[in-house]
């Protein structure tokens, strides 16, 4: 196993800028359209981060004209142009699929003020540096 | 003609992102090096100069004699994997391996014949790399399954399950019949499938993607699963499916 982990270590990012499940992140993601590419973004809470690895990869949901959408981000996909934490949020729970039941108000998750994620080398050598603090 | 095989052992699977994004799911084999220990051939004739006569041994009143060595009557190279030590080989492999230049009456684990249609270009005490497989597209591998001991037709056979109700009683994952009836009641038919051993079969998965050759660390990149577990020797083929 140990050949698999230092492999996917050769292809893993090592920029990836730390956030944790409940906040809201602003993600670039690179599209194409006929022949031109460019960077789409898509703002939202993660609701959920899972896999290990290269396999890592966070779900992002948002409400979009009233229907709910989630998109799921491979992180150390070479598509994955950036992530940008706008806001911190406070929750108690790994996945935050009860979400999907709420609606208006209620989907609003309790936000932390005024700190923001120490975001200097993030990496650890083989530790996933998605890893929030 | 280019090497058609090696052998190697599977490490395991990962994934690997391809520039457009998409995720191919690999399988990782540590492939090669491996010694060429005997280079099978059609005819006497295109052995090397040395290798014409054998050296049989008739016992100990009639002594060695040397004879015509007769021919395979085919092309392969049969190669040999993973070092064994002295300690732990059987004499008459450590006769043969010596034969192909392995020291201190050393043999191999993992020994298979790759064949060719041709005389192969590699002589006996080669070593193959898995750079022989460069420009390979598409590849067989072939490995022996997981065990799963004895097992019941639903996991063997791919047999239905009965019901769960509806008066089912007791038997939601049996056989169901097995017999014949009236004028060809000859009870149950030879080769029904049935419960039984399951596992442990030599497999071979056709027409796997190349994904990746790693010569330098001796590592071959497959798309998709291949038999057996992670450790499992493998033998690693250009896919028969192939044109040219």
């Amino acid at each position: 196993m140990d050949v698999i982990r230092k492999l996917e270590n050769e292809q893993m990012k090592r920029d990836i800028p730390r956030f944790s499940v409940g906040d809201t992140v602003r993600v670039g993601y690179q599209i194409r359209e006929g022949n031109k590419e460019r960077i789409q973004y898509f703002q939202g809470t993660v609701i959920a981060v899972r896999g290990s690895g290269i396999r890592r990869t966070m779900k992002v949901r948002r409400i979009v004209a009233g229907e709910g959408v989630e998109r799921t981000f491979p992180l150390h996909s070479p598509k994955l142009a950036e992530i940008n934490v706008t806001s911190m949020g406070k929750v108690r729970r790994a996945k935050l699929y009860y979400l999907r039941t709420r609606v208006g108000k209620a989907t609003r998750i309790k936000q932390i003020f005024g700190k923001t994620y120490d975001n200097g080398p993030a990496d650890k050598g083989d530790a996933p540096s998605a890893e929030a603090s | 003609m280019a090497t058609p095989g090696i052998l190697g052992r599977k490490i395991g699977m990962t994934q690997v992102f391809k520039e457009d994004g998409s995720v191919v799911p690999c399988t990782v084999i540590e492939a090669g090096p491996c010694r060429v220990l005997q280079v099978k051939v059609k005819d006497v004739s295109e052995l090397p100069d040395g290798d014409q006569k054998a050296l049989v041994n008739h016992g100990k009143r009639r002594g060695k004699h040397e004879r015509q060595r007769r021919a395979d009557g085919y092309y392969a190279l049969q190669l040999g994997f993973v070092q064994r030590s002295g300690a732990r080989t059987k004499k008459p492999d450590a006769e043969h391996c010596k034969a192909a230049g392995v020291a201190d009456g050393g043999s191999y684990y993992f020994v298979r014949e790759i064949r060719f249609d041709g005389l192969p270009e590699a002589k006996r005490g080669d070593d193959l790399t898995v750079a022989a497989l460069e420009g390979i597209k598409k590849v067989d591998v072939t490995g022996t399954t997981k065990g799963r001991g004895w097992t019941g037709a639903i996991k063997r056979w791919n047999f239905s399950r009965q019901g769960m109700s509806h008066g089912t009683k007791k038997c939601h994952r049996h056989v169901g019949g097995t017999g014949r009836t009236y004028s060809t009641a000859k009870g149950v038919p030879k080769g029904k499938k049935s419960p039984g051993h399951y596992g442990v079969e030599r497999v071979t998965i056709q027409g796997l993607e190349v994904v990746r050759i790693d010569a330098e660390r001796n590592l071959l990149f497959v798309k998709g699963a291949i038999p057996g577990p992670p450790t499992g020797y493998v033998m690693i083929r250009k896919s028969i499916k192939l044109k040219g």
